[in-house]
């Protein structure tokens, strides 16, 4: 955020006192830093930014299209794996090798209710669906993994899932 | 001696009471059906009209090749009857259907997932329409369009299996058949399958879709009635893999086994079926007699989904509490039963 508040200023006065080379860091760090201004400024401007723009934040030699990938590289890997609580990954786990399993029965598994909203997370992500309904009394509709949740963790089938012990005893 | 007399005194007394209340229960039962039916529809009897495979066959196990080949064409000679001539009155749609969820049960134990009948009939009839089935409703699913393939379209069978070995199919299907004319339709489906689990040695649905494909082939069918899967175990698959002569032989008896299975439930289903046309003119429910064909034809029957709004495939409307209605009666008719035994969420079938 301080890198945010300090960019806007010398993008009006011409970068009075805007450190763009950072000579005093290390090569990698150096090359972070510039990838998070790059990544404030898209973040912070309500319009497109230009290349021109985005080359007044970082050191002269450094080339904005492989910063810009680089951001879009790590984008994608934080989807992947840092973007889920450990309850939303507990949640979709259980799903997974129970399904399909209705609210009551990821409640058996936690000893709690899993919230709505964590499930309708999870929907919104397009990792699981509604599947089946239970031949109970509101007929609660259940969970299901989709072809993207196969897609997301790599997996060819429901099979690639890790072996668990559990997986013999008869679930219900 | 006196000891004894008592002894048998009380057994008498005991055999006396026992037959009392026999007699006692059944009076009940008939009393009550009495009030509440007609007679007990008359299953036909005449069974001997029904081909059937001669006891001189199915007596001692089979042992050795030429024990599986002779029985096998024993065997298939009779299915090829029941599912072809429609004069034996086999409900044809019902028996695939019928071996599909059999098909499902068991490919769902080779895969691992050890899901049981009554779940995967449940997963498949109990999901809105739209929704997702899950892993237990879409196998059933891909059992069901594999009964409904036509034969003749290799693209359908390739939209089935998906691309990654659809390119292999017609050639692992024109070595099969090579090898089923020299060697019989069973050593066809053994090569079909292993061909499939050296290509990939998990695809044990596409696997037994193959052997049931080159089944139907072999034999002329219109379409496939799944026989492979039914009775192979991880077990004998792993031998298979393990290239020995005697799982080649072991996984043909399996599949005998099952091909023997068939034709029990086509004898079956056909009287079955013969009981519920005979009743049929009894229903003078509005619909009843397209509601009495949705019996012939599925396994499972939920009337709120298949019976209600509009009886299924056609356009003849039917309101939840007709359908309900109709459904007690068969069951009251006693050419119906209800598979799952909830109070709710009923699923009825003619066979069991």
């Amino acid at each position: 955020m301080t890198v945010t508040t300090r960019k806007r200023k010398p993008a009006e006065e011409g970068g009075a006192n805007f450190d763009q080379e950072l000579d005093d860091l290390p090569q990698e760090l150096r090359w972070r830093k510039w990838m998070g201004r790059i990544e404030a400024v898209l973040f912070t401007s309500a319009s497109p930014v230009s290349r021109e723009t985005l080359a007044r934040v970082v050191g002269q030699g450094a080339s904005v299209e492989m910063l810009v990938d680089d951001i879009q590289a790590a984008g994608d890997l934080g989807d992947q794996s840092l973007a889920f609580t450990e309850m939303e990954m507990g949640a979709l786990c259980a799903i997974a090798y129970h399904q399909p399993i209705d609210r009551a029965g990821l409640a058996d598994i936690f000893g709690k209710e899993v919230s709505r909203d964590l499930l309708a997370r999870l929907r919104c992500k397009g990792l699981i669906a509604s599947g089946p309904r239970l031949p109970r009394p509101g007929a609660p509709h259940t969970f299901v993994t989709t072809e993207a949740f196969l897609v997301t963790f790599d997996l060819q089938s429901l099979r690639d899932l890790p072996e668990l012990e559990l997986r013999e005893e008869p679930t219900s | 001696m006196s000891d004894n007399a008592n002894l048998l005194d009380i057994h008498e007394m005991f055999k006396a009471r026992r037959f009392r209340h026999h007699f006692v229960d059944e009076s009940a039962v008939t009393g009550y059906s009495c009030g509440m039916t007609y007679a007990r529809p008359r299953l036909p009897d005449d069974l001997t009209t029904i081909p059937r495979i001669p006891s001189w066959v199915t007596s001692g196990r089979p042992e050795t090749p030429e024990d599986v080949a002779f029985r096998s064409g024993a065997a298939l000679m009779v299915l090829d009857q029941l599912v072809s001539d429609p004069r034996h009155g086999v409900p044809v749609r019902l028996l695939a259907n019928r071996l599909a969820l059999n098909a499902a049960t068991a490919t769902s134990k080779l895969e691992g997932r050890l899901a049981r009948e009554a779940d995967i009939r449940d997963a498949y009839h109990l999901t809105p329409p739209g929704e997702a089935r899950g892993p237990d409703g879409d196998l059933l699913a891909f059992w069901r369009d594999t009964v409904r393939l036509r034969l003749n379209g290799p693209g359908e069978i390739a939209n089935l299996i998906g691309p990654d070995l659809a390119g292999d199919v017609a050639g692992w299907l024109d070595a099969g058949l090579e090898r089923a004319r020299a060697h019989g339709p069973l050593a066809g489906c053994v090569a079909i399958l292993r061909a499939v689990f050296d290509a990939d040695d998990r695809a044990e649905r596409i696997a037994c879709l193959l052997s049931d494909v080159l089944l139907a082939r072999a034999l002329n069918w219109k379409q496939v009635f799944p026989v492979s899967a039914q009775r192979l175990t991880k077990s004998v698959l792993r031998d298979l893999a393990g290239k020995g002569q005697g799982a080649e032989l072991a996984v043909q008896v399996r599949i005998l086994e099952s091909i023997e299975e068939a034709i029990q439930s086509a004898r079956d289903f056909a009287r079955r079926a013969e009981a519920l046309r005979s009743i049929a003119p009894k229903l003078r429910a509005k619909g009843s007699d397209a509601a009495v064909d949705v019996f012939l034809t599925e396994d499972a029957v939920a009337p709120a989904s298949m019976l209600s709004p509009v009886v299924s495939g056609t356009l003849i409307s039917m309101t939840d509490r007709a359908a309900r209605r109709f459904c007690d009666r068969l069951v009251e008719l006693r050419v119906a039963r209800e598979l799952t035994g909830r109070p709710t969420f009923r699923l009825y079938g003619i066979a069991p």
